[in-house]
Parts: structure tokens; C-alpha cells; sequence
């Protein structure tokens, strides 16, 4: 076991970790953040994808140990209070959720997108997402919530600044 | 509300995260499982060691067949007293393919557990095997099972089939494959399994059928019934794959012996070698038709290979054979049908149910038949599809309401399909290394299982003293927002809004019998019962509101969560203070349930026009656009329903194209990697891909407000769109799934046909 200081979602945590502990694995089982899935556990899938330092990752194929100094973001952190992200809403408004086992992954892979890039195009947008797997909905609408959350997004953010 | 879209009803816990899946649960004392699998295709186990297992600190119980009970069952029996075939235990004694459980551990940490595992000594004693349908079925093949790989053989025929032939003016016969293929449900199988100190087993199960889950453990472990409890808190994604039992009673004996509840999530690598597979199948099919294009008769043997144990043999290959007299008015057809063991993972339940075997063939055939006589593949279907007032010719009941014609004016109108043609016609003249071509195709699927047996389900309607209520649903939501539509339905028979409505799902100690979530019985069946027992409420209420108002039930309406006085619409009541009078005056409580029973079967119907561009030099295929029209009656949520087709249609083109397990020479099974198992990713999709339904028809009579299913249906037309889009691009015919670049390339240098 070796201590490792990780900040999740803003705020830093302190834990032990075995050497070969993935970030998955803490989030999951140590800390209880099962809103990450874990989908393959072979970097596949996507279901357990986090955001490291603005970049999406599948945090299963990542050493928790590795990451100290790094600032992780999962799907629990990215409502503020009660009020959902405007991808989460968007993932609703657009009917983008199924089963709902990709979502969370879907999600932070989007976020990653809009975060970087405002005003993605439908390639960009579907090269983003191509590393996130879904077995129901074909991907469409969730092109189109990723769509839609970058319109709101962009709105809020240029009604922001108008102010 | 009916016929307006809305997300699925539990969308927000999802987007959040927090949604609880089995593998997200943790309760009390919980231990983790982990199982030991056959690593060889066949052979008796001659001596296993656990010691090194049981010493080992942390490990909590090691379960094998010499101390589990090895009561035979079938996973996919439904109901009590089914008669079907039993030969599947927990854990082999007698491995049947690489992946047959062999032995478990339950321990204080996953880690110990898996350590465990690999502590354990099995030494076998190999058998000859079989992997393929041509070696299984050779008389001198060595039996996975007792009596022989050939299970049965069944039969079903209208007319003559063979006098037909003789009279045609073209006859064409030809073989045709498709793989197993992983349901790549993104959820990998979970259960947690807490057999109590009372001696009360429950059990938390991602599955599609907890009432049958429950009469197979008792089956098993000999307990009553009201020593179970099964229920599936939320799936991630099932596709038949999560319909017949596999790992619960895994955990129940592991649980049992460590006197704690276990949980065990199975990797993906698990999944996809030991849980259940699409049934591979092979294909002889026949179609004699006259220079006018008319389909005069159709002949089909199908061998479907059902893998290591009975499962779902019988009922796939069974259901396959009803689906083909349904899309065409052909006189004389005959189909057999044959389920096959092999030494390969157990096939079960997948999207379609035999469906996307049989049409596979038979779709390729309507196609090449559009060749042979130098017609437009799109003319052929019209000529022969079913109309509405059309019968079933082997059992000569009337259809429903049948709209496959429909579907392939209006997906030619949105395919552009004129334009498509020429596309297809220039790339050719043209020469170069990129091919367009297009192809069409028709799917038939059912809605429930009328006529094959029991096919009820009973939801029960509770009112609160707030005049909310509580629905009782013993389906499972897939994420096809089964429990939603049910809400929608009651929501409007009441006039109350949506949100009023919370439901208890698939619980079999909370909710009555219901028999499973499958055969794409969500709308026409479920749905239906959700109207019957709605309306059962509707008239209590009525009755209480007219005592409330001094009026005759009959002059009460309901709407806008209100009890209204149709003649004077100055009295209206909030549905609470009625609920309040009729239990506080009328010293009350209101509950209905409805046991129904489907009235008749029905059949949706699908067409598919796939434009494909094809790369001569790599037997790459590019789907520039795609169409997808589907008669389901009329739409109760048309957000949901389309998000249902697109998704079809990508397992659809992953079937066509990229999908398919196979097992090497010595019975590996491979892929087992979701990199490597073909499933369509966001950038491998059509280009274009455009989805319709054919509606203002009149609806499906016996669905609710007219309504029948999509489920199945949709992956039913799409390979055979695809491949015949290929083979339209190339001139070439493809006969096996999936088409690979290989397959293609092989193909284009003049292959045999058949490899």
C-alpha cells in the first residue's frame, strides 16, 4: 500500500492504494463513486471514461498511484447542486439515454469535447464519442445531445458574458 | 400524452450516475465470487483439488459439483411444470465447451477470490469435440450429449412445396451461414446472491425474467417459492443475452456455504465465452418463382447450433420456423428445423430469436431472384408482400394488420432509391476502385408468444390518498422504457399526469406473475394489460367521484389529475379529495390487477434499403446511407421508438459486416475482447441514416391504443440490406455472414461460393 493524495471532483482525497489499482478500482470500490462503470476493464468501451487534467481517459487502464497532482473529474461532479450539466440535460432533452450503462462514459467524453471545443462538428463530435461503446441507440441521439448541449452551452456562455 | 415523445422515464438517474446497477451494489458482509471455467471444449473432470483454495486467508467457500446439487435444469425454462429438455448444472462434471463452469470461490476481496481461483487443480479427461453444425450432425460425430448432437428435428409446411417446385419457371438453391455473435450488452452479467439465516434466498439479478429465474432455483435448491426473491434492480443493456439464467445460482450456493451475500460481476472476457451467444446457423434454402416475378414456393432446412447445453434450443428454433410464413403470399412453403449440440458456448435468446438466421438466406434469395429475371429488387418484394387482409397460409388466421408494403413505398421515397440505382449503375460504368450498390430488405417479427405458450402478464394499480398511485410491474426495463410506456398508458386512462405514477418493477415478493420480458412483448402484451387494469381503476374511480358529487359514475369524466362532472363544469375535484372521501366516507382502498392473457399474436414488419460503398482493392464497405421503415402500428412514444430502430439497425450492420464468434481447431473461442468483437463504434455508422414508421394505417388490433412492437423486428432485414447492397455493387453473391473485407475480396476473385 503506498498513500496517494488524488483530487477528485475538486477536492482532494487521501488514499491507500495497492500498486496495481486502477483508477476505476479506487473510484468504485474505495471511494464509492459507482457512477463510473466499468464496461470491458480492457480500454475498449468507454463506460468507465473520467476526465484527467481536461483529457477523457478510460480509467481502467490507468494507475491510480500515477495520478497525484492531477485533477479528475467524474459524472458525479459535473452537476452543480441540484442542477444538472447542460450535457446531462442534454442527454435527457434528446433521449440520448437507453439502458443507461454507456451514459455516464458518454457524458464525460462529451464533456471533454465541449470543453475544448465549444462548437464541435458532427465528425468531431462522433470521433469523440468513437471511443465509447453503445449497444442500443446507435449513437444518434447522442450526437445530437452532444449537439444540443453545445448550443446551450454556447447560449449561457455568451449570455454570461453579455451581463 | 400518447403518441408524444418523452425519454425514459428513469433518464435522470441515469445521466448522473446514479442509477444502481448490480455490480454498484454493496451491502453488508458482502463477499465477491469468482468462477473457474473449462479451459478445454470437452472432457470428464477426473480430479479436482481445492485445498490450496480453501486454505488460502480470505477465502470463504469453493463450490464444485461434488458439493452443489446437480438437479439438471434448463436456463430457459419460463414457467412451472414447462416440459423442456434439462441438462444444464451449475458446475460440470463433464465439461461441454471451453468457458462450462467448473468450480467457485467466495472470499473476502475480488482479489483473494481470483487468487483462489487460480489455486484450484483440475486434471480432465479429454473427449473428442465438435465446434461446427457439418461436424456435428455427421452420423459418427462424438455426442456433446447423451442420444446425439441432432436434438430434433421440427417441421412446419403449407401446401405442397415440392409439387410447387416442378411448376416453376425458375427454381434456385443455395446454403447460406450466419456466426454466433456476443450481445455486447454494455453491462457485463451481475448478481448478488443473500441466502439468509431464516433460510430465504434473494436474489439482485441483471436479467430479463425473475419470475423464471425463480422457478429454476427452486427447481434447483428444492425451496418454496416463498423462500425466493429475485429481482433485477436495473439492466444495462440485455438483448436476450440476459434472459436465461447463468451465474444466479452460482452465487446462491456460494452464498448458502459462506453464510454471506455474494456478489459476482463477470468480466467481459467472461461475458463473451460464458454466458450465452447468438445461435449460429446454417441454411439450405429454395425459392422456385415464375418470369413474372411471383414467389410460387419456398423450401427451408435450417440446423441452428445451440452449443453446450438445451437452453433455448428448442424455442429458437421453433420460433424461427413461424417467421417465414409471414412476409410473402407464397401457397407452398415448407421449413424444418433442427437445433444442434456443439462444443461451443451455449446459445440462447438474442434480438430477433431465429429471426435474423432464417431471413438471412431467404432475403438473399428475393435479391438474387431480382438478378436472375432482370427485375428491381424493390418490384419483387412488392409483388409478393403480405397485404393487410392477408392469412397466415399455415394456419390460416388472418395477420392483423400488416404493413410491409407500406413501409417499402415510403422507405424507397426517403432512400431516394431511384437516385440510389443510378448511383449504383454510374460507379459501375465508371470502373473505379469505390462501388455504390443497393440493397433491399424485409423483416417479420413477432409480439409475444401466442400460440407457443402461457403469454400473461398482471399488472396491479394502487391509488394513494393523494391521488397519485403506484404501479406494480413484474417487467423488466431494458432500457426500452417498458415500465415508462406502461406510466403513458395509465397516465392517460386516468387523466393523470405522468409524474403521478411511481411503479415497483420486476420484484417477484412485490409484483404478480409476469412472465418475462423477451419475444418483444413489451408494447402489445404488457402495454395492453396496462390499459385492461387502468380501465379497472378508472371505473372505481368514477364510482367514488360520483358518490363524492351526489351524481351516477357515468357523469364523471377524468382529466387534468381532476375528477370532473361532465354537465357542470363548475364541479371538479383534485383527484386527492376524492381519494381522501373514499377512504375517510367510503372507508375504502383502491387496487386492481389485471391477469391478461394475450388475445392473438401479431407481426411487425420492417423494410431496409442500405446504399453501401464497397473498396475493390480492401473489401472495405462504407454504409453512405441507410433506411429504415417499420410498421408498429400506431406510436405511443415516438422519442423512445426511434432511438430503438437506430440502434437496431447499428447490431444489424455489425451482423452484416463485422460481428462473429468462432472457436479455433482446438475449441478457443475468440474474439473475447470488445476491440476485436466488431461492434459498431460513433464513427463507423451510416453516413446518412434516416428512420420512419408507416402510421395513420388503422393501428394493430389487440395492441394498446393500436399500437404493436419494434424490439426484435429491426435487426431482422438489416444484414441481409447490407449484403445485398454488396452484392448488388459487385455482382457477386455472398452467402455467409459476416462479410468481411475477406470474404469480399475472396468473393470478387471468383471464391467458392460457400466459404
Amino acid at each position: 500500500m503506498e498513500s496517494v493524495v488524488l483530487n477528485i471532483n475538486g477536492r482532494d482525497r487521501k488514499i491507500q492504494v495497492e500498486k496495481n489499482w486502477t483508477l476505476l478500482y479506487v473510484l468504485r470500490e474505495v471511494l464509492d463513486l459507482t457512477g463510473t462503470k466499468c464496461g470491458c476493464g480492457t480500454n475498449d468501451c468507454g463506460a468507465c471514461r473520467v476526465i484527467i487534467d481536461g483529457e477523457a481517459r478510460n480509467s481502467c487502464c490507468v494507475q491510480a498511484r500515477r495520478l497525484e497532482g492531477c485533477k479528475i473529474e467524474t459524472i458525479e461532479g459535473i452537476a452543480k447542486g441540484g442542477k444538472l450539466h447542460p450535457i446531462q440535460q442534454a442527454f435527457i432533452d434528446a433521449g440520448a439515454v437507453q439502458c443507461g450503462f454507456c451514459t455516464p462514459g458518454m457524458i464525460m467524453s462529451a464533456k471533454a469535447l465541449l470543453d475544448a471545443c465549444p462548437d464541435p462538428t458532427e465528425e468531431q463530435i462522433r470521433e469523440a464519442l468513437s471511443h465509447n461503446l453503445c449497444r442500443c441507440t446507435g449513437y444518434v441521439k447522442i450526437v445530437e445531445a452532444v449537439q444540443l448541449a453545445a448550443e446551450r452551452m454556447r447560449e449561457e456562455q455568451e449570455g454570461g458574458s453579455a451581463s | 400524452m400518447i403518441g408524444e415523445g418523452k425519454p425514459i422515464e428513469d433518464a435522470a438517474w441515469k445521466v448522473t450516475g446514479r442509477k444502481q446497477y448490480v455490480a454498484d451494489m454493496k451491502v453488508p458482509q458482502m463477499a465477491y465470487g469468482k468462477i473457474l471455467y473449462s479451459t478445454i471444449p470437452h472432457g470428464s473432470i477426473i480430479r479436482i483439488d481445492t485445498s490450496k483454495a480453501e486454505a488460502l486467508p480470505g477465502v470463504l467457500a469453493v463450490a464444485d459439483y461434488r458439493n452443489s446439487p446437480m438437479t439438471p435444469y434448463n436456463s430457459a425454462k419460463r414457467f412451472i411444470g414447462q416440459q423442456v429438455i434439462s441438462n444444464e448444472t451449475i458446475f460440470a462434471q463433464r465439461c461441454r465447451f471451453v468457458g462450462d463452469r467448473v468450480a467457485a470461490v467466495a472470499a473476502e476481496s475480488e482479489e483473494i477470490a481470483a487468487k483462489a481461483i487460480r489455486l484450484i487443480e483440475v486434471e480432465y479427461e479429454p473427449l473428442p469435440f465438435v465446434t461446427d453444425i457439418p461436424s456435428a450432425i455427421q452420423e459418427d460425430a462424438y455426442p456433446v450429449h447423451e442420444g446425439g448432437n441432432v436434438i430434433t428435428g421440427m417441421e412446419t409446411h403449407c401446401g405442397d412445396a415440392e409439387a410447387a417446385f416442378a411448376k416453376c419457371d425458375h427454381v434456385i438453391e443455395d446454403t447460406y451461414t450466419t456466426p454466433p455473435i456476443h450481445h455486447a450488452a454494455i453491462e457485463p452479467h451481475a448478481v448478488l446472491a443473500d441466502w439468509g439465516p431464516d433460510g430465504k434466498l434473494t436474489v439482485y439479478s441483471a436479467n430479463q425474467n425473475c419470475f423464471a429465474f425463480r422457478v429454476i432455483l427452486s427447481d434447483i435448491f428444492g425451496l418454496p417459492m416463498n423462500r425466493i426473491r429475485v429481482c433485477a434492480p436495473a439492466i444495462g443493456g440485455a438483448f436476450g443475452g440476459k434472459l436465461e439464467m447463468t451465474i444466479e445460482p452460482v452465487a446462491a450456493v456460494l452464498s448458502k456455504m459462506a453464510g454471506r451475500p455474494v456478489k459476482i460481476v463477470l468480466s467481459r472476457r467472461e461475458t463473451m465465452m460464458a454466458t450465452r451467444v447468438r445461435h449460429g446457423s446454417l441454411s439450405h434454402v429454395k425459392t422456385g418463382f415464375d418470369d413474372d416475378g411471383r414467389i410460387r414456393a419456398m423450401e427451408f432446412k435450417i440446423y441452428t447450433n445451440t452449443g453446450g447445453y438445451a437452453s433455448s434450443a428448442l424455442n429458437v428454433a421453433g420460433a424461427l420456423m413461424h417467421k417465414v410464413f409471414l412476409a410473402y403470399r407464397i401457397p407452398d412453403m415448407k421449413i424444418t428445423s433442427i437445433p444442434v449440440y456443439t462444443n461451443t458456448e451455449t446459445a440462447g435468446a438474442m434480438r430477433g430469436y431465429g429471426s435474423p438466421q432464417i431471413y438471412f438466406g431467404m432475403q438473399r434469395q428475393i435479391n438474387e431472384m431480382a438478378g436472375i429475371l432482370g427485375k428491381d429488387p424493390a418490384e419483387i418484394q412488392r409483388i409478393n408482400m403480405v397485404r393487410p387482409d392477408s392469412r397466415n397460409p399455415a394456419s390460416g388466421e388472418p395477420i392483423g394488420n400488416p404493413r410491409p408494403l407500406d413501409c417499402l413505398e415510403k422507405a424507397l421515397r426517403l432512400s431516394d432509391y431511384e437516385k440510389a440505382l443510378v448511383r449504383q449503375r454510374k460507379s459501375k460504368e465508371a470502373g473505379g476502385p469505390l462501388r455504390v450498390g443497393v440493397g433491399i430488405a424485409l423483416g417479420v417479427h413477432g409480439n409475444n408468444c401466442f400460440g407457443v405458450h402461457r403469454d400473461n402478464t398482471s399488472p396491479m394499480i394502487k391509488m394513494n390518498e393523494d391521488g397519485t398511485c403506484l404501479l406494480y410491474t413484474g417487467s423488466h426495463d431494458m432500457g426500452t422504457d417498458t415500465v415508462g410506456m406502461q406510466k403513458q398508458i395509465i397516465a392517460e386512462i386516468l387523466g393523470i399526469t405522468v409524474d403521478r405514477i411511481a411503479a415497483v418493477t420486476a420484484d417477484t415478493d412485490s409484483c404478480l406473475w409476469h412472465i418475462g420480458d423477451y419475444s418483444s412483448r413489451g408494447v402489445f402484451v404488457v402495454g395492453e394489460a396496462a390499459v385492461k387494469a387502468a380501465e379497472k381503476m378508472k371505473t372505481l374511480l368514477l364510482e367514488e367521484a360520483g358518490k363524492y358529487f351526489g351524481v351516477e359514475p357515468e357523469e364523471i369524466c377524468l382529466r387534468d389529475n381532476r375528477a370532473w362532472v361532465k354537465t357542470d363544469p363548475e364541479k371538479s375535484a383534485d383527484l386527492k379529495e376524492i381519494m381522501i372521501y373514499c377512504q375517510s366516507v367510503s372507508n375504502r382502498e383502491l387496487c386492481v390487477h389485471e391477469t391478461y392473457e394475450a388475445i392473438r399474436g401479431a407481426a411487425s414488419y420492417g423494410v431496409h434499403i442500405a446504399e453501401a460503398e464497397v473498396d475493390i482493392r480492401t473489401g472495405k464497405v462504407r454504409i453512405r446511407k441507410y433506411t429504415a421503415v417499420h410498421d408498429v402500428g400506431n406510436i405511443l412514444n415516438p422519442m423512445m421508438i426511434e432511438g430503438q430502430l437506430q440502434g437496431a439497425v447499428q447490431m444489424g450492420i455489425g451482423y452484416a459486416l463485422s460481428e462473429g464468434m468462432h472457436w479455433d481447431s482446438k475449441g478457443q473461442p475468440g474474439p473475447l475482447t470488445l476491440k476485436k468483437c466488431g461492434v459498431l463504434r460513433a464513427d463507423q455508422m451510416p453516413d446518412q441514416l434516416i428512420t420512419d414508421f408507416v402510421t395513420g394505417k388503422g393501428g394493430e388490433p389487440g395492441g394498446p391504443f393500436g399500437a404493436k412492437a419494434l424490439g426484435e423486428c429491426p435487426v431482422v432485414p438489416a444484414a441481409p440490406a447490407v449484403v445485398n447492397a454488396i452484392c448488388n455493387a459487385l455482382d457477386i453473391e455472398l452467402r455467409d455472414l459476416p462479410a468481411s473485407p475477406e470474404r469480399i475480396l475472396h468473393a470478387l476473385k471468383g471464391g467458392d461460393k460457400n466459404d
